[in-house]
């Protein structure tokens, strides 16, 4: 063989610990090397020059180049390799910089290290097979999880683009919590006003295809190919048929049964309801936990007042498949309810502050409930206990966030917006009013958010005071607050009418199970992980899987937007091309001695392995073995470890090459 | 005896099955052997008794029986255990076996011996399945099964209170009476691999040498892949020539599958195979 041996500084980076030279000049003895020589950065156009030179002049048949992680650099040097006509699977990486000279002070000892790793690559990349990589088709045709804003912008983003979109809700209707806010900051437009358009454009899009009160049930394939089963729960009602006149709602008899969920439990809504007015679609759901027809079998006053026919009391879930070459995952956020409503994820604490035992003691989307015109008090700021106005508001910024021991550790990054927001809406209503604000710090980071906040405070006068609420009760009809301001170093006590807490956000209780689903990875808190906290801010490492929202951390509406916008940008750069490239390096099937025991079929993750049947010449079946589907295999290696034959190796990765690997040690 | 030899005729002359494996008389007393009937004639031959000690699943996987049609099996429980666990790892078409399934009060540990309290197997004294919980047909009657300590346990325990050091002594020592014959693997229902990793070469995963680092490698591998797979029928101690205590190992295994993950091989058609389920609360912690 005649290989090449590249050894790279890497700058300082690994010239500071390793001697290049020396490395270089030690790997040019190994069996086989015919070339060897260190260069300051490998990487660059002339140290990439080097490698392809020397392929063409000193006739090489494989390369190794000794440098940075193959993370970093391993199709830069592959395609050098390709372009002066190498297959590009005869090249190793040794990584002499993560595994040597960044964890190493000796330079010595590093030195004969990064010799050893050298050796190593070198012996791989004897045993190295000419590979060429898996063309797969691309389905230009984008799933989006979730219909809030995010959802909506990158739904309508793809369809506008021309390629068609299936958006899924788990709600009867899209608009997620953004169609619950009153106004938006910093510019206190109306929220409803700015995205009903969207959500109607959402509906009336020839592209898109709306499934609501529908959940994603498996996703099965790869990028470019995803097979996607998705429930479709059962309204009872015929979306066909259904006109969405309201009849059946009005005249359902199920009055104060159930909580509006919409409404955050300010309001009681029917057993046959659309969440809100401006429903899309303007179809409405059956809640059987209330409906006296699914309790009781009597009833059906809908059946009666419904002109066409529409309800249907034994329409079963029903399930659809869709294929589709991306997903974009925009499930939201939830707003931690501390003890109202505990649900198994949320940390219990902040008894002290009443919040579920004084009906006055709100959280912040109460509050725009409250505040919002088509809100139970039709914008009113009216106490939920007495409606009567409430003369003194005080606000708890960071309950729940930033808070290590009830709550979480990390910000909720928009309650210091929406606080300002509500005690600017409450001062804009009620004059007369007073409204206290307790934060920790003042997070206005944004456009005219630093300008909203002083806004609030020295047009709006509402009074910030910096410190932590230590206890509220109720005395005389007032909710007594008690905290302390850390500024003046006092305490303080205010006597309320009403508390709003900013309590934080926090990830969907079923996010995890989602992910599973998926294959994305998640913090602890829930929220999804992104491929890179820098530069892969809106994919996860699944491929063809992208972020949008608050899914992915708390985040404000412009923020959704714009990455719902680069979801969808990422969603449309892979349908760019037909074809997308994979690598050649997945599993193989030896199929002479595979005995079929199908273990590595019950491992694989990524439901590659398939049934083969042999059959003899007369077309009788001899044996069935497993079988990889090219297109689906990671090459992830489970099934060659679980294999008690070795029957299934990892091209690229096989026994022999790990083999000589090791011994090359 | 008769029922035995009746049902088989049935079976043979009806067409339910093409061949019966079960066992026919030794040549010597206390003894029986495998047998495969093709006839009624051969049905008559066959026996039931406490010498029936060869676990015969290990022939279902051969494959001038995979091309038979249906094939009968006279079974024991523990070896009606080989069968289920074989037909869950897709080795057995659950739809071409035939068990004739035998109530079962214990065996010999070895062929030759007289059968009494000394000298039932171990396995019989820990047995859940003296009826065959997967049969076709149900044949013979229980009896008390006799008793005698455990001393395989006890030794068990002895080597779980060693050192490290000691219990690698012990096993050395074992191990260095192992001449590769491969008649464990032979004898084993499970280990139905058509190449052996042991028969790889490129690379040798398994030293061939009776180097320390090959007998190791050998007798630890074929235990890792039996684990929570072994059936627990002891045929691989019984055929081990050098007397290796090898059911320790796979009893230990067995142990810990049943400890850790509730996990018996073989019980259950229907229950994962515990190797080929991943469960996020599966416990880590006992592996150190």
């Amino acid at each position: 063989m005649r290989i090449g041996v590249f050894i790279c500084h890497c700058g300082e980076n690994i010239g500071r610990t390793v001697d290049c030279a020396a490395v270089a000049e030690s790997c040019g003895r190994f069996p086989g090397v015919a070339y060897s020589i260190d260069n300051k950065y490998m990487c660059s156009d002339p140290g990439q020059n080097v490698v392809k030179n020397a392929i063409r002049e000193k006739n090489l048949d494989a390369v190794v180049v000794g440098s940075c992680s193959p993370h970093m650099h391993e199709k830069t040097f592959r395609k050098a390799c390709a372009d002066a006509g190498l297959n590009p699977y005869l090249f190793e990486m040794a990584n002499l910089r993560e595994h040597c000279s960044w964890v190493h002070e000796d330079r010595i000892e590093a030195t004969k290290k990064a010799i050893e790793l050298t050796r190593i690559a070198v012996e791989k990349v004897k045993r190295n097979d000419p590979l060429s990589p898996i063309r797969v088709p691309v389905t230009k045709r984008s799933l989006v999880i979730g219909g809030g804003i995010s959802g909506i912008q990158a739904a309508l983003d793809i369809a506008n683009a021309g390629f068609e979109v299936v958006l899924v809700e788990k709600e009867p209707s899209i608009g997620g919590h953004m169609s619950q806010l009153s106004e938006t900051f910093p510019t206190l437009d109306c929220s409803q006003c700015i995205l009903t358009p969207r959500m109607v454009e959402v509906y009336q899009h020839p592209k898109i295809k709306l499934l609501t009160y529908s959940e994603v049930e498996n996703v099965e394939g790869f990028i470019g190919n995803f097979k996607v089963t998705v429930r479709k729960k059962a309204r009872s009602i015929d979306e066909t048929k259904c006109n969405g006149c309201g009849n059946c709602q009005q005249k359902c008899p199920i009055k104060k049964k159930a909580y509006s969920e919409f409404e955050e439990n300010l309001a009681f809504r029917p057993a046959i309801y659309v969440p809100f007015p401006q429903a899309v679609p303007n179809i409405p759901v059956i809640d059987r936990s209330v409906c006296t027809y699914y309790q009781t079998g009597k009833c059906q006053m809908c059946v009666k007042v419904c002109g066409r026919e529409a309800i249907m009391f034994n329409q079963e879930d029903s399930f659809v498949t869709e294929d589709v070459g991306s997903i974009i995952v925009a499930t939201g956020y939830k707003l931690y309810t501390i003890d109202k409503k505990p649900d198994e994820s949320a940390i219990k604490g902040y008894g002290e502050y009443g919040y579920g035992k004084y009906k006055d003691v709100v959280d912040g989307l109460q509050f725009e409930r409250i505040a919002s015109a088509s809100g139970p008090t039709s914008g009113e700021i009216l106490r939920p206990s007495d409606k009567t106005v409430p003369k003194k508001i005080v606000f708890i910024q960071c309950v729940g966030s930033r808070d290590e021991a009830k709550g979480f550790s990390y910000c909720s990054k928009i309650c210091c917006m929406y606080t300002a927001k509500h005690a600017m809406l409450y001062k804009h209503k009620v004059h007369e009013g007073e409204a206290y604000v307790f934060y920790m710090d003042i997070r206005a980071g944004g456009k005219g958010y630093d300008e909203f906040v002083r806004r609030a405070i020295e047009e709006d006068h509402v009074k910030y005071i910096r410190g932590r609420v230590s206890r509220i009760y109720e005395e005389n009809g007032k909710y007594i607050v008690k905290g302390e301001d850390t500024l003046s170093n006092m305490p303080v006590t205010i006597d309320a009418d009403m508390v709003v807490l900013a309590t934080a956000m926090i990830a969907q209780p079923n996010a995890p199970k989602l992910a599973q689903t998926i294959g994305m990875s998640y913090d602890k808190y829930g929220f999804y992980n992104e491929a890179h906290p820098k530069l892969r801010p809106v994919e996860v490492s699944t491929a063809g899987v992208f972020l949008a929202g608050a899914c992915q951390a708390p985040k404000d509406i412009p923020e959704s937007v714009a990455m719902a916008s680069a979801a969808a940008s990422k969603s449309l750069v892979l349908f760019g091309s037909d074809f997308l490239e994979r690598e050649p390096t997945i599993a193989k099937v030896n199929e002479s001695v595979c005995a079929g025991c199908f273990y590595c079929q019950k491992v694989c993750a990524y439901n590659a392995i398939e049934k083969k049947e042999i059959k003899d010449r007369n077309g009788n079946v001899v044996k069935v073995i497993a079988y990889v589907n090219s297109g689906l295999c990671q090459g992830c290696g489970t099934c060659n470890a679980v294999c008690p034959s070795k029957s299934v190796e990892l091209i690229g990765f096989n026994d022999e090459q790990i083999y000589a690997e090791i011994n090359a040690l | 005896m008769n029922e035995l030899r009746e049902k088989a005729k049935e079976l043979l002359q009806n067409g339910t099955v093409k061949v019966i494996i079960g066992y026919v008389e030794g040549t010597t007393p206390n003894r029986t052997k495998p047998f495969i009937a093709r006839s009624v004639e051969d049905a008559d031959k066959l026996v039931f008794n406490k010498f029936c000690v060869n676990n015969l699943a290990v022939y279902l996987t051969r494959k001038e029986f995979k091309q038979n049609g249906v094939v009968g099996i006279v079974a024991k429980g523990c070896d009606v255990k080989a069968i289920v666990q074989l037909i869950q790892e897709n080795q057995v078409n659950k739809d071409d076996v035939y068990i004739i399934g035998m109530n079962c009060s214990g065996v010999v540990s070895d062929l030759g011996e007289e059968f009494n309290e000394n000298t039932v197997a171990v396995k019989c004294l820990h047995c859940t399945v003296h009826t065959p919980h997967l049969h076709h047909t149900l044949l013979g009657t229980l009896e008390e099964t006799p008793k005698h300590e455990d001393k395989n346990f006890a030794l068990m325990q002895k080597i779980d209170s060693m050192t490290a050091e000691e219990r690698f002594d012990f096993w050395e020592a074992e191990f260095e009476k192992c001449v590769k014959c491969y008649a464990c693997r032979q004898a084993c229902p499970m280990c139905y691999c058509e190449k052996c990793i042991a028969d790889k070469s490129v690379p040798r995963w398994i030293e061939s040498s009776a180097h320390k680092r090959g007998n190791f490698a050998w007798n630890m591998i074929r235990a890792f892949h039996l684990a929570g797979r072994c059936v627990g029928c002891n045929e691989c101690e019984r055929a081990c020539p050098a007397e290796i205590p090898l059911s320790l190992l796979n009893r230990k295994m067995g142990m810990t599958a049943k400890k850790e993950f509730d996990y018996v091989a073989g019980m259950n058609l229907n229950t994962p195979t515990l190797v080929g389920t991943y469960d996020v609360n599966d416990r880590e912690d006992f592996i150190k």
